[in-house]
């Protein structure tokens, strides 16, 4: 008689592992296909397995209390080859893998010879683990009408599938449109989409980012000083291409094998619009000086509150500065964009208690949060810590700028 | 149950009108010269595919042409030049189709021996040996049953041919019927290279037509008087309603296979016998002998066979060949079950829908 | 009054000697003894003259028919079984199927080929030639699953200009029967949705229609509905029908009598997954033949063929996918 696992199932998308709470049959039992037949509990709620067809149970493996993986096998149920044929079961591959999992030498002579010369395709229509390939598996239909619909495999995120291997279906898909039809909806407009597809795209990689607490007092002496005065992101910006002339390494990009290294240090900053964001870029910020800089930086950002930047303008930069400070933030992890490693984030800036060793006490200081986010892929937190700790050096000599 | 009758050597005191026998000449010496230059246009490379010639097989056919009358119907094959422009082929069809002129018979889409025109009761063969002769019953089975009469169905085979089973089935079906088919056979020692004696066992393939139950003609294919006489009688036969008339005709093939075969594997001594003479010659020195025609003759009607081919051959080489994109590549007849599923995919060519 | 599939094709073939004098029959047995199936039962007696026994000369018969139809005729050929059609395949497929291609004359003649096995019918009377004739372009070939279609499409087929292959199936003979006769009837070329459904598609000919069916009946119980396409003709093929089917269900099972290899169901799958591929929301499949000759004893040969149970299973795995 063959031997149908009792499996995991994928019990909501994002849950890997739920607890057995109960057992509602026992070994010897009848069962009906789709019969409640284990208790568990997963860290969102309490919920059931239920039996795979129709049968005897034969043996249950899993332990009260014990934790199992999505994909595990929790026991057996016996059932007749018609009933395993019914639900779509195999049963010489059944007989197989049984033999396989618990070294049974009967059920692995049954099959004998014929299984070893057939070539067994990987999945048979049974439950696999969320890791396994099927999960994210969109097939030819489901494909066209997302195309049709203008949507991304990103946007199934919040979808649990039906399919084999948890995989969305089409019925699945089309039951989740019809259901955020009820919600309230307004139209996004083509800058929100623009930035939606490069953050998409850009979230690809690992992103990582490290900080660094930078006293700005220098910096402010400096800035009080100069006329006209140049803005917080344009001594980071600055300070950032002298960091990366004297070595362009971390802000190269990873094609395959090979390092490819910036031929020219443009750098972009974040300029904020009603919807979203500019990035106007000054090229070769090593080769001019803060002062140089100042008019064309000034220039730029007038071009974008007018809506009047220039293509030429945009793109092609190899790192960017957001002054998140400027909204009042403290901390904040940008995602640089598609075609860049590098973000360099500055926070709001405060008076902070910085301990004085010569004193012996706490003396107040100016004092703001810069971020580095890089592309783990290529750069470690020790590359990444270092160019920091040059910018924090670089801006407490803002005359080298 | 069936007289047998023989053919004899040359005789050129049998009673034939002189203008018959110089009619019949002049069609062989038309044909050997456009085979000539069918083979000359090979070997200079103007012609696609394969050349076959009717060298040394004149006679036999063009006195089967001769024999049949318009409105009988004529399956002939591959050395049948002569017995095809007896019977009313033009000669630009023929040069057409072998030069790949879209104005040919079948519009390149078939060439070289492999034209007729089958509503005008010439068939166009296929390749495989045999299969014609069942078609050419079919035509005559159809007829009969229309209660037509008096016409002939005719065709010709090699000795190579006989053994395929579509010939046996054939003639066993027009003898079962009792068809007026006249069924030549031109027994010229090769089968490609097989010689007969590879080809069957028997001492004459014409004792064959006994098992059939249909009557048969033996004769020497390279004495035109004896092939005008054999030849006119098995038709005659035929056409009264005497059954299926088998003719074995004896000569040698005088040329390759194919103008791309050398035939090195003939053998001499068939060359140097009675077998290997060259019926064109034979029937030249009959005309002279008969005083029916001088040398002088003789070498203008040569000339004027082959003024006719080349004037014909340099205006057809003018004239366009198949344009794919205008081809409209349907096989079936039924245009409405011609679908709109688009097979053609052989990259950018041109294709129509099909189904 | 009820009319068997055999009987249609009786019918078919009597109403066209009566209504079409071109029209004859030829073919081994066909005559007074009315044909090895009784196809052409009574039909010498009426019809004197018009149905004819033929030498066991399978060559010679097709040979026949392509001259008599230069002849203006519209002969209809009985093969004994298809399997034996064989020995004539030079004449159908070189001759009769390249006549109008290469010269402009139509070869109207019909080839009846009894096909399909029977239990005990054994390798040499069992075979499925369908994809066979379906590869040389200048033939139509036919598969009616009906006796309306039986009847219809061999009247279909003898107006046909060209040389139709008429692939009836043994077993429905005797045991397909129908109250009357069709008046009228789909044209040849467009498929027949047998069964609407939406969860899958089977596309099925001939015998096999009848299998489906049954297996689709087995899985409506358990909740799953699904569309039957009946082709019809294998030859032209109605992509149409069966790309919309495609697109309603999103799941393709194609059934066939014959063998794997480069079938009926090898070419609708290749049409769909390269015109119809974002219809698709799982791989399309193929049941077929066991890919050895046909056995004899019917024990094999009930495992050979697909049947209503193993056409359900198929379905059942496709559903799960």
């Amino acid at each position: 008689m063959p031997q149908i696992p009792i499996i995991m199932p994928q019990l909501g998308e994002s849950i890997a592992e739920a607890t057995i709470t109960a057992f509602r049959v026992k070994p010897g039992e009848e069962v009906a296909v789709d019969q409640e037949i284990i208790e568990v509990e997963t860290n969102k709620a309490t919920m059931n397995v239920t039996s795979p067809c129709k049968g005897k149970v034969a043996r249950l493996s899993a332990e009260l209390n014990e934790s199992y993986p999505v994909g595990a096998i929790l026991g057996y149920l016996e059932a007749t080859p018609e009933d395993a044929a019914r639900q779509g079961f195999d049963t010489t591959v059944l007989t197989k893998q049984k033999a396989a999992a618990t070294g049974d030498d009967d059920a692995r002579d049954s099959v004998g010879d014929k299984s070893r010369q057939t070539v067994q395709p990987t999945v048979r229509g049974l439950p696999v683990p969320a890791h396994a390939a099927g999960a994210s598996f969109m097939s030819p239909r489901l494909k066209a009408r997302m195309a049709e619909l203008g949507l991304h495999a990103a946007d199934l995120a919040g979808i649990a599938g039906s399919g084999a291997g948890g995989r969305v279906t089409i019925q699945d898909f089309e039951r989740f449109i019809a259901s955020i039809e009820k919600h309230k909806q307004s139209p996004a407009s083509s800058m929100r989409i623009a930035v939606a597809d490069a953050m998409r795209r850009s979230w690809t990689r690992p992103i990582a980012t490290v900080g660094l607490p930078i006293r700005l007092d220098a910096l402010f002496a400096h800035r009080k000083a100069s006329s006209p005065k140049p803005g917080p992101a344009l001594y980071a910006l600055r300070a950032l291409a002298m960091a990366l002339a004297e070595n362009s390494a971390p802000a190269g990009r990873l094609i395959g094998k090979k390092i490819v290294h910036p031929s020219s240090i443009d750098l972009g900053f974040a300029v904020e619009a009603e919807d979203g964001v500019f990035v106007p870029v000054i090229r070769e910020a090593d080769r001019k000086s803060l002062k140089e800089l100042l008019g064309r930086y000034n220039e730029l950002i007038e071009l974008c509150h007018q809506r009047k930047l220039p293509v030429e303008a945009t793109g092609g930069s190899i790192g960017i500065v957001t002054n998140f400070g400027t909204f009042g933030l403290m901390w904040a992890t940008p995602i640089p964009l598609p075609e860049q490693t590098l973000v360099l984030g500055v926070g709001a800036a405060r008076k902070a208690p910085a301990w004085d060793e010569a004193r012996g006490q706490f003396v107040p200081v100016m004092e703001a949060n810069f971020t580095l986010s890089f592309d783990h892929r290529f750069l470690d937190g020790g590359a990444a810590g270092r160019l920091l700790t040059r910018i924090a050096a670089l801006l407490n000599t803002p005359e080298v700028l | 149950m069936v007289p047998n009758v023989a053919g004899g050597e040359a005789d050129p005191g049998v009673s034939m009108p002189r203008d018959t026998y110089l009619k019949a000449f002049r069609g062989m010496l038309l044909a050997r010269t456009l085979d000539d230059k069918l083979a000359s246009l090979y070997r200079t490379g103007k012609i696609y595919g394969g050349v076959f010639l009717g060298r040394g097989q004149e006679a036999l056919s063009v006195a089967l042409g001769l024999s049949l009358r318009p409105g009988d119907v004529f399956a002939p094959l591959i050395r049948d030049l002569a017995g095809r422009l007896a019977f009313g082929e033009p000669v630009i069809d023929v040069v057409r189709t072998f030069l790949g002129s879209s104005l040919g018979p079948m519009r390149g889409r078939d060439g070289n021996v492999h034209r007729g025109r089958p509503r005008e009761g010439l068939l166009p063969m296929i390749s495989h040996l045999g299969a014609m002769i069942s078609v050419v019953n079919g035509v005559l089975f159809a007829r009969r049953m229309k209660r037509l009469g008096g016409f002939v169905g005719a065709t010709s085979i090699g000795d190579g041919g006989t053994s395929t089973g579509a010939f046996h089935e054939a003639l066993n079906q027009a003898a079962i019927e009792k068809l007026p088919l006249v069924l030549v056979v031109a027994n010229n020692q090769y089968a490609y290279s097989t010689p007969t004696s590879r080809q069957f066992a028997c001492q004459e393939l014409a004792d064959r037509a006994v098992g059939y139950g249909v009557a048969g003609h033996t004769l020497d294919g390279t004495d035109l008087a004896a092939c005008l006489r054999v030849l006119g009688d098995a038709v005659h036969r035929a056409r009264e309603g005497q059954g299926p008339q088998l003719v074995v005709a004896r000569l040698l093939r005088l040329c390759g296979h194919g103008e791309h075969d050398d035939a090195g594997y003939v053998d001499g001594r068939l060359r140097d016998s009675t077998v290997g003479r060259d019926c064109l010659r034979v029937a030249e020195r009959v005309l002279v002998n008969q005083e029916w025609g001088s040398l002088a003759d003789l070498e203008t009607w040569r000339a004027q066979a082959v003024r006719q081919v080349e004037e014909i051959v340099a205006s057809v080489q003018r004239e366009p060949t198949p344009d794919p994109f205008k081809e409209d590549w349907r096989a079936l007849a039924s245009a409405h079950l011609v679908g709109t599923y688009d097979e053609d995919k052989s990259g950018d060519g041109p294709g129509l829908r099909s189904t | 009054m009820s009319i068997t599939y055999l009987e249609a094709i009786r019918e078919a073939q009597a109403r066209a000697l009566a209504d079409d004098p071109r029209v004859f029959i030829y073919g081994q047995d066909v005559g007074a003894f009315g044909g090895a199936f009784k196809a052409t039962k009574n039909l010498a007696r009426e019809f004197p003259g018009r149905v004819i026994d033929a030498p066991l000369s399978e060559d010679a018969i097709v040979g026949l028919a392509i001259g008599a139809t230069l002849e203006g005729l519209r002969p209809i050929i009985e093969m004994q079984f298809a399997d034996f059609s064989t020995v004539g395949l030079n004449q159908i497929v070189n001759q009769a199927a390249t006549l109008f291609w290469r010269t402009q004359v139509p070869c109207p003649i019909v080839v009846r080929l009894p096909s399909g096995g029977t239990s005990g019918g054994g390798p040499f009377h069992s075979q499925n030639l369908e994809a066979v004739y379906a590869q040389w372009p200048g033939l139509v070939i036919l598969t009616p699953a009906t006796v309306e279609d039986a009847y219809a499409m061999l009247l279909e087929a003898i107006a046909i200009d060209d040389p139709v292959i008429f692939c009836e199936h043994k077993l429905l003979y005797y045991h397909l029967k129908a109250e009357r006769l069709p008046t009228e009837s789909l044209p040849v070329g467009k498929a027949r949705i047998a069964r609407q459904g939406r969860d899958l598609t089977i596309v099925a000919y001939s015998a096999m229609v009848h299998e489906a069916l049954a297996a689709a009946e087995e899985l409506a119980a358990e909740g799953s509905q699904i569309e039957v396409v009946d082709l019809r003709s294998v030859r032209p093929l109605d992509t149409d029908t069966v790309m919309a089917s495609v697109a309603r269900t999103g799941r393709l099972l194609c059934v066939g009598e014959s063998w794997p290899w480069g079938g009926v169901n090898a070419e609708v799958v290749a049409r769909v997954a390269s015109e119809g591929f974002g219809l698709l929301d799982a791989p399309p499949q193929r049941l077929n033949a066991k890919d050895t000759p046909v056995p004899f004893h019917p024990h094999l040969w009930a495992a050979h063929r697909p049947t209503a149970g193993s056409i359900a299973t198929a379905a059942r795995k496709l559903l799960r996918q």
